[in-house]
């Protein structure tokens, strides 16, 4: 295919061009990488085949995404050598590895979102460079887009995408330059239920092709199962697994991963409602764009009562989370907590008053990243008498709490004065989690807690969350995942278009009907 | 030998960053030196023994490395909060501006009460000029950059009406009347005591901004905006108080060289308050240099000064060519900014050779 869109200069000597089905076309010989206080990696065996998809699993910090990382030259193994088709490389930066035929697609979409799909894709590729030929990129990138079933309008611009387009866009980049070798770095976690469904499709029309592709994936477990080949298992940095698909069942995968049996079953609990808490009267509010995004909404959280609101990432609910914080601005309507109107409260005073929110954006909102865990911690403290006398910070207490934190919801660091960029995803949840539930808030606003966790996490999060419930908080838990909304819930609204498209309680929840209303279709 | 990101900079890794910029200006000078007939150690001999020899340059090294240093902690304080500080020169000659109105109008005060009243004025004066950038920075995002640029202006021709035919027109053209002697700064030595303000200020910023609530909420705004506003921080009143505190500090250095330097007891003609001002912006060089921490800015802003100093002794001493001196401090700076460089990246040594390709 590649060869019809006559590609010149170096990528005519792809290294990976004319790669067999079966020949083994990667090898990862004792990887080893070193951070501070941690081995990201120990010694890691891997390999890929031509036409093979080898899924890559683990929890987070299990050191995957540094494992492709170096794959992709973005990362310098500190002992281990990378060989293509038998020949010993190395990748200094991604330019060696793209030369060689390897593309890789980021979990945070680095794409220019005022250029148009089209200029993304041919940004730089080596003819792009002086002279741009439009008219016949853009033919040969719609073969390349009809080849595999994506549906891409190429002259829109990128902002206007969906996460799923965004997603495609950087497939047929990565592609467009020739690439043999596809790393995909959690691909499913954005998309919808059929965008996922599609991406799969296209998946194994490339794998069809002869190109090898490295989906890897934290928690969803099923996709493993229907579209890889093979399956390697990473833990705390190590492989601990390395099998054939067919070989392989969900319960294995997982125990394999967090190393012990994991129940996929949140442990219910039941308790008597206190009373009513917060009371939401036909809110309203605009997006970021300054478009409507949540439109009129009405409902009630007591204390003892998770509140869940389902939806497919768009439909208002991330607006919602915000106004309830005072993140956002109210347009129409009004909010009550604990008989107080709080309309026009400010973030700091709904803080003090017993209301915590936990953002689905861990690195940007809910952690400074150059910050250590004790600064960290303090963001949701720093406000309190008790933290703060006379203006100057009482670091032996944020340091105690800090101390509790770590222990308490097992965040794993080198130590707590390392900075948060040195946590993973799952690590940094945990503080997060631990900082605003340590506070005895009256009221947490939970926005994805478990998105894009690992299954050791996400039970972890669950549980916490119904020990919270126990305690007789009052919680709104965001979710897209539908298991976990009606395994956790007391009461579900389905979000479309920023309306709930109902309230149903757990007892009358089925998992169909509020996928259907998710989707937008009406049940009665 | 490879090039390897860098996770951590720590302190010590700066000041060996910096160290070695050093070596490279002195190095790639000589080369000029030596085109010009100079014997570069002794060069070096010259503008060293110059700036810090007390019977030559050192005063001056001192007294300009304190209006550094003002200049630098009025750059530090803002930039911690992510607000590039590009007005100090206009907070300068606000704090002029104020500090000479007290000095005129209340000449009859003793000393003890007028030093203090014209240091206050000065550094409110500067803070309500920094104040305006903050303000429109924290509540409309308006970009500080530009409208310092414009509010410098503004107060470089304040300056101008006021001394330029103006009511504090003096003898001369073009010059101020001169201070009254009892609003000229007590001199400990050749060193006026204004320098034991800028060394306090130092020490209190570098507390504030590690210890104080306050100092804690600046750090997090200036890391991660997004952060402060969930944490409930006010983006307004942070960028407020830190232009504000950053603009009052400008506001002192006006005091600190007008009255300190026993050369001026006034405003100069118009070409050379400029050039005092135009000072100010090495307080961003040294900011940048000493990886905006308030106690490395003293070191920093001193040995800067002392470039600038030391360097005049290679047209004074060895009679090299007018521009010389400003050569190298281009090199100087050019070098320190490309140096930066190994503040994300770090340089590896490998033991065996024969695994690196």
């Amino acid at each position: 295919m590649s060869r019809k869109l006559q590609l010149k200069g170096s990528l005519a000597e792809s290294a990976l061009e004319g790669a067999k089905r079966g020949e083994t076309i990667l090898e990862m010989k004792g990887i080893t990488k070193r951070f501070p206080g941690v081995v990201a990696n120990d010694h890691i065996d891997f390999d890929i085949k031509g036409g093979e998809i080898h899924a890559l699993v683990g929890e987070n910090g299990a050191g995957k995404t540094t494992l492709m990382n170096i794959l992709y030259g973005l990362l310098r193994p500190d002992e281990g050598e990378i060989y293509i088709r038998g020949k010993k490389v190395d990748f200094r930066s991604p330019l060696d590895s793209i030369e060689v035929g390897i593309g890789m697609v980021h979990q945070h979409r680095k794409l220019i979102p005022a250029h148009s799909a089209l200029e993304n894709i041919i940004l730089g590729h080596p003819e792009a460079g002086k002279i741009l030929n439009l008219r016949r990129a853009e033919a040969e990138v719609k073969k390349l887009c009809e080849k595999y079933g994506f549906k891409l309008d190429l002259n829109a611009k990128v902002w206007q995408l969906s996460a799923g387009e965004k997603q495609m866009v950087e497939i047929v980049k990565a592609l467009y330059r020739g690439a043999k070798l596809l790393i995909l770095d959690e691909p499913t976690s954005v998309l919808t239920p059929i965008e996922t469904e599609k991406l799969m499709r296209a998946l194994k029309a490339m794998a069809e092709d002869e190109l090898a592709i490295i989906p890897f994936i934290t928690h969803k477990l099923p996709i493993v199962l229907e579209v890889s080949d093979r399956v390697t298992v990473l833990r705390r940095g190590k492989v601990v697994a390395c099998l054939s698909t067919k070989d392989a069942t969900m319960p294995s995968l997982a125990r394999s991963m967090v190393g012990r049996d994991v129940a996929f079953k949140v442990e219910r609990v039941e308790v008597q409602k206190g009373g009513q808490i917060l009371e939401v009267e036909d809110l309203s509010a605009l997006s970021d764009k300054g478009v409507p995004a949540l439109r009129g909404v009405s409902f009630s959280v007591r204390q003892g009562e998770i509140f869940g609101i389902a939806g497919i990432a768009g439909n208002g609910q991330h607006e919602l989370a915000e106004v309830l914080m005072g993140l956002r601005k109210v347009e129409r309507g009004k909010l009550i907590f604990e008989g107080k109107d709080i309309t026009n409260s400010s973030i700091l005073e709904r803080w003090r008053m017993g209301i915590a929110y936990i953002p689905p954006e861990r690195v940007e909102v809910g952690t400074v990243g150059d910050f250590s865990l004790v600064d960290n911690l303090a963001l949701n403290y720093y406000f309190e008498p008790e933290f703060s006398r006379r203006g100057i910070l009482d670091y032996r207490k944020i340091r105690e709490r800090v101390e509790d934190a770590v222990s308490e919801f097992g965040v794993v660091c080198s130590s707590t004065d390392c900075e948060a960029k040195t946590l993973s995803g799952g690590n940094l949840q945990r503080l997060i989690l631990a900082r605003a539930i340590l506070r005895r808030p009256r009221l947490l606003i939970a926005n994805l807690p478990t998105h894009g966790l690992d299954v050791g996490g996400i039970e972890f999060v669950c549980n916490k969350l119904m020990e919270l419930k126990k305690a007789m908080m009052g919680i709104v838990f965001i979710s897209e995942d539908l298991d976990e909304i009606v395994a956790m819930s007391d009461r579900i609204a389905p979000v479309y278009e920023g309306k709930f498209v109902d309230i149903i309680p757990a007892e009358n929840a089925k998992k169909e009907d509020i996928g259907a209303m998710m989707a937008g279709l009406r049940l009665k | 030998m490879k090039l390897e990101k860098r996770l951590v900079l720590t302190g010590r890794d700066a000041l060996k960053i910096s160290i070695f910029s050093i070596i490279a200006t002195l190095v790639v000078f000589s080369i000029l030196l030596i085109w010009a007939g100079v014997n570069p150690i002794e060069a070096y001999r010259e503008i060293f023994s110059y700036a810090y020899d007390p019977r030559f340059g050192l005063g001056l090294t001192i007294r300009r490395g304190m209006f550094l240093l003002f200049a630098t902690l009025a750059f530090i304080l803002p930039l911690r909060a992510g607000i590039w500080n590009v007005g100090v020169e206009g907070q300068f000659y606000l704090g002029t501006v104020g500090a000479f109105w007290v000095g005129y109008t209340l000449s009859d005060l003793p000393s003890e009460t007028l030093i203090p009243l014209m240091l206050i004025v000065g550094a409110l004066c500067g803070a309500g000029f920094g104040a305006i950038t903050g303000y429109l920075k924290g509540k409309l995002n308006v970009d500080e950059i530009v409208l310092a640029i414009m509010l410098n202006n503004i107060a470089y021709w304040l300056i101008h009406f006021l001394i330029v035919g103006g009511p504090w027109m003096g003898a001369a053209e073009s010059v101020s009347r001169p201070l009254p002697v009892s609003a000229w700064a007590p001199m400990i030595g050749e060193v006026p005591s204004t320098t034991l303000i800028a060394l306090a200020i130092s020490v209190f910023l570098y507390f504030l901004l590690t210890k104080f609530t306050v100092g804690y909420q600046i750090r997090t705004l200036g890391s991660s905006s997004a952060a402060a506003r969930y944490a409930g921080m006010s983006p307004l009143k942070i960028s407020l108080f830190v232009m504000a505190v950053g603009g009052a500090i400008a506001g002192l250095a006006a005091y600190h060289l007008w009255a300190g330097d026993p050369g001026f007891h006034m405003i100069p003609k118009p070409q050379t308050y400029k050039q005092q001002g135009d000072l100010t912006y090495y307080g961003i060089v040294c900011g940048l240099l000493c990886v905006l921490n308030p106690l490395a800015a003293i070191p920093t802003a001193t040995f800067i000064s002392g470039m600038t100093v030391g360097s005049t002794a290679l047209i004074r001493r060895l009679g090299l060519g007018f521009g010389i001196d400003f050569t190298l401090l281009g090199i100087l700076f050019l070098s320190l900014a490309a140096f930066q460089f190994f503040y994300q990246y770090r340089i590896v040594r490998r033991k065996k050779e024969g695994e690196v390709i």
